[in-house]
């Protein structure tokens, strides 16, 4: 699963902070932290369908799966 | 100073993050290839999901089975057009005056909506809030990096409150469906259908305002979705469709199509738009402040999916704002 995290958090920072990792931490809301919009969430929905070959249900659209690398990671390591 | 564009789209070095390889291939091309080699198989699922889904929503409502966000350009036009040929929908087109409605557009707004028998609201917020909001937005970005990546401020602005309002309707008269023109570009065919997440909707919407200093923030925020609302109508959340996404997509078809129902192509709007008459101030504004066209995210993804020729792509982007569109909304907006 740490490889998982690993690829998660490289997804965030090349896409939407652009190389830059200060102030991103595993618990960092990506919403409230302005990292990422509703647009950049339904592209990291895209990635994650992509990279870990999984379909995301509408009902899983939440921030709770979605809204922090720690939420990510937990939710993921559910659905692998 | 020269840019350098990647070879295979069209995004430039000033886009923020960008990395080419030894080919001058960009890194967002190279992320996407295992994506864009099962696209087409995926988009006739999505027609088969979206036919399904309409087949489950259609007579369910009282009124309307969708609401569509009808600015009148050419893809809210086609999408409207696509929902009635192919679907036979009741439809409720509703339409955001932002008072820079180009009149070409309105135009084609009555005939499109006449010729297709569909109902028609029309949204016209008070030139005093319609002002504030744009002057704020030309003058500075308030949203994220992240967001600056896809829009200029100004048309965040803008789309925030069209999103906003038409959920709202959606929530209020029970509509299940709502519908928007987005381009294949503009958001992952994976949000193409999707229903609304309440919690999600709130959180992004909460992050929205959050942009907006005190003072405008109190004006803005009537025209959001009311807290209240999560709980009231909790059980009516709908969907939310981009059939565009997935359908077959070509500007130049699109446009003979929409011909033969009497709209026609604005002589007054820029080239990346076909109903806004702030459109190319608002690309002017951004391109100075960041160095990059607001629409390059959007076209380079058509480009890459092949829905648009490349050529056509860089003419886009790359060609001048018109400068006396640019000084129009300037003045307008008394900037």
């Amino acid at each position: 699963m740490s490889n998982a995290r690993d690829k998660i958090k490289e997804f965030i920072i090349e896409n939407f902070l652009f190389g830059e990792v200060e102030g991103l931490k595993e618990d960092t809301s990506f919403l409230d932290e302005g990292i990422i919009d509703s647009t950049g969430i339904l592209e990291l929905v895209n990635f994650l369908e992509e990279e870990f070959e999984i379909r995301i249900d509408d009902e899983e659209l939440v921030p709770e799966n979605l809204d922090s690398i720690n939420n990510v990671a937990a939710y993921l390591e559910k659905k692998l | 100073m020269q840019i350098k564009i990647c070879s295979r789209c069209i995004l430039p070095d000033t886009f923020p993050g960008i990395k080419f390889d030894d080919n001058g291939v960009c890194n967002h091309c190279r992320r996407e290839e295992k994506a864009l080699a099962k696209a087409s198989g995926k988009k006739s699922d999505y027609i088969k999901h979206l036919d399904e889904l309409i087949k489950n929503k259609r007579d369910s409502a009282p009124v309307y089975d969708v609401i569509m966000a009808f600015s009148g350009g050419k893809d809210s036009s086609y999408t409207l057009k696509l929902l009635k040929d192919r679907y036979d929908l009741r439809i409720l087109a509703y339409t955001f005056d932002n008072h820079f409605v180009s009149p070409f557009a309105f135009e084609n707004i009555k005939k499109i909506t006449d010729k297709l028998k569909v109902d028609l609201v029309q949204f016209r917020l008070p030139w005093t809030a319609g002002k504030e909001f744009f002057s704020l937005t030309a003058k500075k970005d308030i949203f994220s990096k992240a967001t600056m990546l896809r829009a200029s401020s100004i048309c965040t602005t803008c789309i925030g409150i069209v999103k906003a309002l038409v959920l709202k309707t959606a929530l209020e008269m029970s509509i299940p469906l709502v519908a928007f023109g987005w381009s294949p570009g503009q958001a992952p065919i994976q949000s193409a259908m999707m229903k609304t997440n309440p919690a999600l909707n709130r959180q992004t919407q909460k992050a929205f305002l959050k942009a907006f200093p005190g003072e405008t923030k109190k004006r803005i925020t009537p025209y959001m979705l009311p807290d209240s609302y999560y709980e009231i109508y909790k059980d009516r959340f709908p969907y939310n469709i981009h059939p565009l996404a997935f359908f077959d997509y070509n500007e130049e078809k699109i446009k003979v199509e929409l011909e033969t129902i009497g709209w026609e192509l604005p002589s007054d709007t820029d080239t990346n738009s076909s109903n806004c008459l702030l459109n190319a101030y608002a690309n002017h504004c951004h391109i100075i402040r960041n160095g990059f066209h607001p629409y390059v995210w959007e076209i380079a993804n058509m480009v890459r999916q092949g829905v648009m020729d490349r050529d056509e792509g860089m003419e886009k982007i790359y060609t001048d704002q018109n400068a006396d569109m640019v000084a129009f909304a300037q003045e307008k907006l008394g900037l």
